[in-house]
């Protein structure tokens, strides 16, 4: 049995999680995200509150997609929406203690499987290089970008072994290492490796290893297979794969609804041998209805399968 | 040195011999029209091309953009007239909240290199803005690009703006980036999606037809 399916043995039917960040939280909340991310109680406060207001199976700590790139250095503009204004200047302000902490305080009042996201090294590199230099880089400054890429792949390795140590698990995003943006031989050139060393620390230590390449994904299958994650986060999970999957919902779907959609998407979803996960197939949008959320996860947990 | 030599220079991102070629060509007989129509656009058409057939990438491209745009910097003050006006005007931004402008760079380098005037309103665009410029430049198309799901919610409300302020019917309006989708466009209303960006240019193409 696979370590996804050994998780949650006790569910009678697959495990459930809309990907939900701290941005979604803090509308729950009528708060902001700038206000929850900056401190850990109240990051733990907004995951647990929404947590339990749905109920989903997975408790992820996703804060915003800049944890890593602001500690290294980039500065972070927080309205409306977290986004990078500047590249890296020499001192970064490091929010990896808050998730840190996040993490350990969810662990005492949570009973559900904890995942902590972080950024896949060739995503990170991307954010400190500023992601278009960065693109063209990748073709004529190749050592260059090796050079930064190995920078990242090293902090994000003593950012995880803080993680590890406290048991919780992980979901990788490395949205820049999507075949809808980089070939796939620049897949294998860059972001495979540090991938493999990333997820082979992950594995040393027992834990769960979640990956998550948004858009197109289906040229670089074969890749993603052999890095030996135990779950792909796809948009696409129809697509073959030899690792289990979760997804299923879209986007535009969890959003707009309406609540028939969403029900057929859980349902298709379930149908799929190895779609281990119903999830969304990204994250979910700030402002998305909570009825629709609520709506996902009843569906996946009715006992039929459509 | 031939502008057939230029053309190939752009489609394998040589963006040294682009500048040399231009230069050397701009020096002899070639005129700049001739440079923009068979070497730059056609050049770009070929990138396009393979972007399409995804033999080339978002690196890829930026770098034939960065080639486009070092020749068109230089036989701009020379060109009669400037290129473009004849097929119409394109307002393009980021919209608020968001500052992946990568898509939208791209998809405006292939407007100008097929004919469109295109003013770039940047990226993180507050959405009064975007109903500013169809109010002022009166352009054919409002091109709205978000990459997240979080900002991709603000093309709704500008396309919401552009009814409340009467506006909607004089502008086509189509949406691109990772986040949307035909029917996210469908859903807010917008006339069209571009999956990327030569989607982008033919749908703009067929909205702009007189």
């Amino acid at each position: 049995m696979n370590k996804i399916h050994q998780l949650f043995k006790g569910n009678k039917q697959k495990a459930v999680f809309p990907i939900i960040g701290a941005d979604h939280c803090a509308y729950l909340k009528k708060t902001t995200l700038a206000k929850v991310a900056r401190k850990a109680k109240e990051l733990a406060d907004a995951l647990e509150y929404a947590f339990r207001l749905y109920r989903y199976d997975i408790i992820l700590i996703f804060s915003d997609p800049y944890v890593e790139a602001e500690a290294l250095g980039c500065q972070i503009d927080w309205e409306p929406f977290p986004k990078i204004l500047s590249r890296r200047k020499n001192s970064g302000n490091d929010r990896t203690g808050i998730i840190i902490e996040t993490a350990e305080r969810l662990k005492r009042r949570v009973d559900a499987p904890i995942f902590v996201s972080i950024k896949g090294p060739f995503s990170l590199a991307s954010f400190l290089g500023g992601t278009e230099t960065f693109f063209k880089e990748l073709i004529i400054e190749e050592e260059k970008i090796k050079e930064m890429i190995a920078e990242a792949s090293e902090f994000q390795i003593r950012y995880l072994r803080s993680l590890l140590s406290l048991g919780v698990n992980i979901f990788i995003g490395d949205p820049c290492a999507s075949a809808s943006l980089i070939s796939p031989k620049f897949f294998l050139k860059f972001a495979y490796q540090p991938l493999l060393r990333i997820i082979g620390e992950i594995k040393n230590n027992g834990l769960i290893v979640a990956l998550h390449i948004c858009g197109n994904t289906k040229p670089i299958i074969p890749f993603l297979d052999n890095l030996g994650c135990d779950i792909l986060s796809l948009e696409d999970i129809k697509i073959e794969t030899k690792t289990p999957k979760m997804g299923g919902v879209a986007t535009n779907t969890i959003f707009f609804g309406g609540e028939e959609k969403i029900e057929k998407e859980v349902l298709e979803a379930k149908r799929i041998p190895s779609c281990s996960i119903i999830a969304t197939s990204c994250d979910v949008p700030v402002t998305t209805p909570p009825e629709h959320i609520k709506k996902m996860i009843e569906t996946a947990r009715e006992e039929r399968d459509g | 040195m031939t502008v057939a030599e230029l053309k190939e220079a752009i489609i394998r991102l040589d963006r040294k011999k682009v500048e040399e070629l231009t230069t050397q060509l701009l020096k002899g007989s070639a005129k700049a029209e001739e440079i923009l129509n068979d070497g730059l656009i056609a050049g770009m058409r070929e990138v396009g091309e393979l972007f399409a057939r995804k033999e080339y990438f978002v690196p890829e491209v930026l770098l034939a953009a960065d080639c486009f745009y070092i020749a068109f910097n230089l036989i701009t003050p020379l060109l009669k007239a400037k290129k473009g006006k004849e097929k119409g005007k394109i307002v393009i931004g980021v919209v608020q909240g968001d500052i992946h402008d990568i898509g939208k760079n791209i998809v405006k380098v292939m407007l100008e290199a097929n004919g469109y005037e295109v003013i770039d309103l940047g990226r993180d665009v507050p959405h009064h803005r975007f109903v500013k410029a169809v109010r002022e430049e009166k352009p054919k198309v409002l091109a709205l690009s978000a990459l997240m799901t979080t900002t991709m919610l603000g093309m709704a409300d500008i396309i919401q703006m552009l009814k409340e302020e009467k506006l909607r019917e004089e502008v086509k309006v189509i949406i691109g980036g990772a986040a949307t989708s035909a029917e996210f466009a469908s859903k807010i209303g917008a006339d069209g999606y571009g999956e990327d960006a030569t989607a982008a240019v033919k749908i703009i193409e067929s909205l702009t037809i007189e």
